[in-house]
C-alpha cells in the first residue's frame, strides 16, 4: 500500500495511529510536539511558581494565591515538544539467515511500525541502519506521517551482510547522534552476551530510553531445520564448527537458544529498558499489537 | 534350505554399494548459519567415534537388512518339507444318485464316508479334489486346508453323465503313480479289482440296489411320406424278482402311446410303437418309480417331418427337377452364390451338386461331385471320362435294392482315402461313394452325378437316389441318439443352446459342445427365431445296472510300495515379501516422523 510493506494494511495503520511512544524520561525536543519537555512552556499542565517579576504576563498570576498570601506568584507550565527517536536496524550478514526465516524482512517491518507510530504522534524519527550492504539510508531526522513511505523506500534496496562489532559501532552511533531521545534497536542479538550489554549499557548511561526488539527466525530456535552431521559456518565470522544433531542436540540448542534470549531480556529489566522478541513464524501485525507495552508504547 | 535361482546372491555385493552411498549421504553438509553461538554447546561428532566415521544410524542397517532381503528373495530361497499331498477322488457319475434304503443317496453316503477318510489321511499337504463325470478332472486348484477340501466336497453334484470306465481307470493308475501324491482316496459306485495299490484308499458305495430303467429311445419313419413315427423304446429290469412295468409315451405333453410289460430279473425288452402321432419332442416314462429316477425317463425328437424337404445347392438348380418328381419330397434349389448356412434349420436335408459348404451343415447331406479339398470334408478326387464300378456294400441301406452292373455311367471322379467316411460303392482306381456321420449328423458322397438319370429309364438309379434321400432323412433307420457326458459339433447357424435346466450358453458352429452333463432336451438356438430340439439321455444300461457294478482295474508301477512322504519345496519368497514391506513401510514412517519434527516450530 503506497509503497509500504503488504502487512500494512489499512487497519493496522489505523491501530498503529492510535499507539505513541512512551518514555521514562523527559526529553528536549526539536518543536511542538505531545511530549513533556524538560523546558519550562505554556502548555496546560502546570510545573512550578515564581515570584512575580515586572514584565510578566498578567494572565499567569495566581489570584487565589496573592488573596492567601498577599504576594504576587507566577504560573509556570511544562512546554510540550517533538521527541526525538532513534530507530537503529540491525543489517549484518546474520539477519539473512536461515534464509527462510525473513528475519531481515521482519526487522524492517518492526522498524517502519515504530518510525510510523512516531510520525503519527507528531515525533521526528532518524533511522540508522548497523552494517548491510546497498543504498545508504540517510541519517537525518523526518517528520510527518507521510514520510514513511519514504522510509520503506530507503529501506527497501538494503540488503544483511558484512560484520560489525556491536558495541563499538553503537559508541559511534552515540556520538554522531549527540541528542538524546527515544532508542529502538532491532538486532537478533547473536552476538556474545557482553557485546550485547556493552552496547546497550552506553546507552543508559548516555539517559536515552532504549527499547531492545530481539528478532530471531521460527527455524532458528528449533535447530535451523539440520539434521545429521553438518558442519555449520557462521554467517559474519565464518567460524566453521562440525556438530551432529539429533533430537536431543536439538532439544539442547533451544534450550541455549532461550537462555541466551533469556539473559538479554534480564539485563534489559534491570537496567530499565524495554525488551520485545519477535519470532517470525509469528503473524507481525498480531505481534506489534500485543507487545505494546514491552516495545514502550503507549495507547 | 536351497535356491532357485542362487545366481542372483550375486546381488549381495550390492551391500557394499550401499554402505559406500551411506557414507556419501551421511557426509557432513556444509550449512551456513546465522550464528554458531548456541551450535558451540552441542558435542562435536568426530571426536565421539572412531576414525571419524559417519554415526551409526540404525536406518542404515534397516536398508542394509532390505537390500539383503531383496537379493534372498530374488534368489528363490525354498525349504523342503515333507508333506502328504491327497488326491479326492469322488465319483460323480448318474448312478450316484440312487437312493439307497438308508434314504441318502450313493453320492451323500460317499461324502459322508469320504470326509471322515479325509480327516485321518490328511497329512498337511495340498487337497486336491477331482470328479469322475464325464471325464476326471480337479475341480479347482489344490486346497491347502481340510476345510476348504470339505467346503469344496460339499460344492460338488452328482450329474447325469455316466463315468468313462477306461478313462476313469487310466485316471486313478496315473494318480496312483504321481509322485507328487502320497494318497489317493476314491469314493464311488465301483469297488477296485485286487490287487489295489497301497497309495489308493477306495471308499465303495456300491451296495445292490434293485433299478429298472430305460436304455434307448429311438425313432424312425418307415418310408417316405409316412406320417407316424416308428419308436423303440429298451426297457430294463435290475432287480433281483420280476417287476411289472409300464411305459407311458408322450408326445408336446400329450400321451401317444402306452405299454405294460412284465420283465423277469435282469430281463431286458424292446417295445415297439410303430404309429407314434407327430410331434416335436417325445418323453418316455417308466412306472413305478424307483431308486434312480434318472433312468426311468428319456426324450426323443422327430427328425423329419411328414415331406422330406430338401435343399438343393447347384450351379445348375434344374437338376433338382427331377427330385422334385418324387412324392413326399419338397426341393428348393439355390445357387452357391446365394446359400446360407442359416437356411438350413429349415429343411430336413441339403443337396450339394458340385458345390461344398464352408462349414459343417447342421443337417444330413449328400454332395454330388464335391470339388477337391474343401475346408470342410477335405475330398481328395481323380476326375475320369469314364466312370467304372468294382463294388459295393450288399448289405448298406444305401445300396438295397440297387444293381450297379446296370448302371452305365459317363464322366465322374474317383474319391481318395477319407478320414472319417466310408466307401459303400467303389471303382476300379477309387470310390464312388463314401458315406459317414460327422457332429450327429449323417453324410453321403458321390463320385458320380444321380440325378439327370432319374426316372424310369434309369430304374437302379432311381433307386440308388431315393435309398441315399431315406438314409439321409433318417427313413427305415434309428435316429442319431445324444448321450449325456458325449460331446457333439454345435451344428451350422447356431448361436446359442439352452440346457434343459434352461440356462443358455453361447456356441460356436464346428465346435464341440461339452455343456452336456445334463439328460433332456436341448434346444438349438440359431438366428431368428430357428430352434431346434436335440434330445440328450443317459442311455446307458451299464450305469443303470445299480445291483451288479463292474469292478476298476488300477495299475499301479508296484502294489507293494508304500505311499511315500513326498518332500515339497515351499517358498520362502512370500515371508520375506512381506518383511521387505514392512520394514520399508517402518523405514517411511521413521522418515516422516524426523522431518514433522524438524519442520516443526
Amino acid at each position: 500500500m503506497f509503497g509500504l510493506p503488504d502487512e500494512f494494511t489499512p487497519g493496522f495503520l489505523a491501530r498503529l495511529e492510535k499507539l505513541r511512544i512512551r518514555t521514562r524520561q523527559r526529553y528536549a525536543g526539536l518543536g511542538r510536539g505531545m511530549h513533556l519537555s524538560p523546558k519550562r512552556g505554556s502548555s496546560l499542565e502546570f510545573n512550578d511558581y515564581r515570584h512575580y517579576s515586572p514584565g510578566d504576563d498578567f494572565r499567569y498570576i495566581d489570584w487565589g494565591l496573592y488573596g492567601r498570601s498577599d504576594k504576587l506568584y507566577i504560573k509556570l507550565f511544562q512546554e510540550e515538544e517533538d521527541l526525538l527517536t532513534y530507530i537503529f536496524v540491525d543489517a549484518s550478514a546474520s539477519m539473512a539467515y536461515p534464509a527462510g526465516d525473513r528475519k531481515f524482512e521482519s526487522a524492517i517491518l518492526t522498524a517502519l511500525a515504530l518510525a510510523y507510530v512516531a510520525l503519527a504522534s507528531g515525533d521526528r524519527v532518524m533511522l540508522r541502519v548497523l552494517g548491510g550492504q546497498g543504498a545508504k539510508v540517510d541519517p537525518s531526522f523526518v517528520n510527518g506521517r507521510h514520510r514513511i513511505v519514504e522510509l520503506a523506500r530507503r529501506l527497501r534496496d538494503l540488503k544483511p551482510a558484512g560484520q560489525f562489532d556491536f558495541a563499538n559501532s553503537l559508541a559511534s552511533e552515540l556520538i554522531a547522534i549527540r541528542r538524546a531521545g527515544k532508542v529502538f534497536i532491532v538486532s537478533d542479538f547473536l552476538m556474545l552476551l557482553n557485546s550485547v550489554t556493552r552496547g546497550l549499557g552506553m546507552f543508559t548511561a548516555a539517559s536515552m530510553d532504549l527499547t531492545a526488539v530481539q528478532v530471531l527466525g521460527g527455524s532458528e530456535l528449533n535447530g535451523q531445520g539440520l539434521d545429521g552431521d553438518v558442519e555449520v559456518v557462521d554467517s559474519e565470522s565464518g567460524e566453521r564448527l562440525r556438530v551432529s544433531i539429533g533430537e536431543r542436540e536439538r532439544g539442547q540448542y533451544r534450550e541455549t537458544m532461550l537462555r541466551l534470549t533469556r539473559e538479554i531480556k534480564s539485563f534489559c529489566l534491570k537496567r530499565g529498558l524495554h525488551y520485545s522478541l519477535y519470532t517470525t513464524d509469528n503473524n507481525f501485525q498480531n505481534f506489534f499489537v500485543r507487545a505494546v507495552s514491552d516495545l514502550g508504547l503507549a495507547h | 534350505m536351497g535356491f532357485l535361482y542362487p545366481g542372483a546372491l550375486a546381488f549381495f555385493a550390492l551391500v557394499p554399494a550401499l554402505v559406500l552411498a551411506y557414507l556419501a549421504r551421511e557426509r557432513p553438509s556444509r550449512v551456513t548459519v546465522s550464528s554458531v553461538l548456541a551450535f558451540r554447546a552441542l558435542r562435536g561428532f568426530r571426536r565421539e567415534r572412531f576414525g571419524g566415521w559417519p554415526r551409526l544410524d540404525w536406518m542404515f542397517f534397516a536398508e542394509a537388512l532390505i537390500l539383503s532381503l531383496i537379493v534372498l528373495a530374488l534368489a528363490g530361497p525354498f525349504i523342503w518339507s515333507s508333506r502328504a499331498p491327497l488326491a479326492v477322488v469322488i465319483d460323480n457319475s448318474a448312478a450316484m444318485q440312487a437312493l439307497t434304503p438308508s434314504g441318502k443317496t450313493r453320492f451323500e453316503i460317499a461324502r459322508e464316508k469320504l470326509d471322515a477318510e479325509l480327516a485321518v489321511q490328511n497329512g498337511g499337504g495340498e487337497i486336491s479334489v477331482y470328479v469322475t463325470a464325464p471325464q476326471p478332472r480337479r475341480v479347482a486348484p489344490p486346497f491347502t486346508t481340510l476345510t476348504e477340501a470339505r467346503f469344496a466336497l460339499t460344492q460338488i453334484k452328482p450329474g447325469d453323465a455316466p463315468n468313462d470306465q477306461t478313462t476313469l481307470e487310466n485316471f486313478l493308475s496315473n494318480l496312483a503313480s504321481e509322485a507328487r501324491v502320497a494318497t489317493v482316496i476314491f469314493a464311488g459306485a465301483n469297488a477296485l479289482g485286487a490287487p489295489i495299490p497301497a497309495r489308493i484308499h477306495p471308499i465303495a458305495v456300491s451296495d445292490p440296489v434293485a433299478n429298472t430303467a430305460i436304455g434307448s429311445f429311438t425313432l424312425r419313419r418307415e418310408a417316405l411320406g409316412a406320417e407316424a413315427l416308428h419308436a423303440s423304446i429298451t426297457i430294463a429290469n435290475f432287480s433281483p424278482d420280476t417287476r411289472a412295468l409300464e411305459l407311458v409315451v408322450t408326445g408336446d405333453g400329450k400321451e401317444v402311446a402306452r405299454a405294460k410289460e412284465s420283465l423277469g430279473a435282469r430281463e431286458t425288452a424292446t417295445l415297439e410303437f410303430p404309429t407314434l402321432a407327430p410331434a416335436r419332442i417325445y418323453e418316455a416314462r417308466l412306472t413305478p418309480e424307483d431308486a434312480l429316477a434318472l433312468d426311468n425317463v428319456a426324450y426323443a425328437t422327430a427328425g423329419s417331418v411328414r415331406n422330406v424337404s430338401i435343399l438343393f445347392i447347384s450351379p445348375t438348380p434344374s437338376d433338382a427337377d427331377g427330385l422334385d418328381s418324387i412324392p413326399g419330397v419338397e426341393v428348393s434349389a439355390k445357387a452357391p452364390d446365394a446359400y446360407s448356412p442359416d437356411e438350413l434349420g429349415s429343411f430336413d436335408l441339403a443337396i450339394f451338386e458340385y458345390a461344398a459348404p464352408k462349414d459343417l451343415p447342421g443337417v444330413n447331406s449328400m454332395l454330388v461331385m464335391p470339388p477337391p479339398n474343401d475346408p470342410v470334408f477335405g475330398f481328395t478326387v481323380a476326375p475320369t471320362a469314364k466312370v467304372e464300378i468294382a463294388g459295393w456294400r450288399t448289405t448298406d441301406s444305401l445300396t438295397d435294392s440297387v444293381n450297379f452292373r446296370l448302371l452305365s455311367l459317363r464322366g465322374g471322379e474317383y474319391f481318395g482315402a477319407h478320414p472319417w467316411m466310408s466307401e459303400v460303392v467303389g471303382g476300379d482306381r477309387g470310390a464312388l461313394m463314401l458315406k459317414g456321420e460327422r457332429g450327429g449328423h449323417r453324410f453321403v458322397a458321390t463320385g458320380f452325378n444321380p440325378f439327370p438319370y432319374l426316372g424310369r429309364r434309369n430304374l437302379p438309379m432311381s433307386v440308388l437316389t431315393l435309398n441315399s434321400i431315406g438314409y439321409l432323412a433318417g427313413l427305415g433307420a434309428s435316429s442319431v441318439g445324444y448321450r449325456t457326458g458325449q460331446p457333439w459339433l454345435v451344428p451350422a447357424g447356431v448361436e446359442r443352446v439352452i440346457l434343459p435346466s434352461g440356462k443358455k450358453v453361447a456356441a460356436r458352429p464346428g465346435t464341440l459342445f461339452t455343456d452336456v452333463s445334463e439328460q433332456g432336451v436341448y434346444e438349438l438356438l440359431g438366428r431368428g427365431a430357428a430352434r431346434t430340439p436335440r434330445a440328450v439321455n443317459l442311455a446307458d444300461l451299464t450305469e443303470s445296472d445299480l445291483s451288479s457294478v463292474p469292478l476298476l482295474k488300477v495299475e499301479a508301477p508296484s502294489s507293494s510300495s508304500a505311499a511315500p512322504p513326498v518332500l515339497e519345496k515351499t517358498s520362502l519368497a512370500d515371508y520375506l515379501l512381506f518383511a521387505i514391506i514392512a520394514l520399508t513401510a517402518l523405514e517411511a514412517l521413521i522418515v516422516y516422523r524426523r522431518r514433522r519434527v524438524i519442520e516443526a516450530p
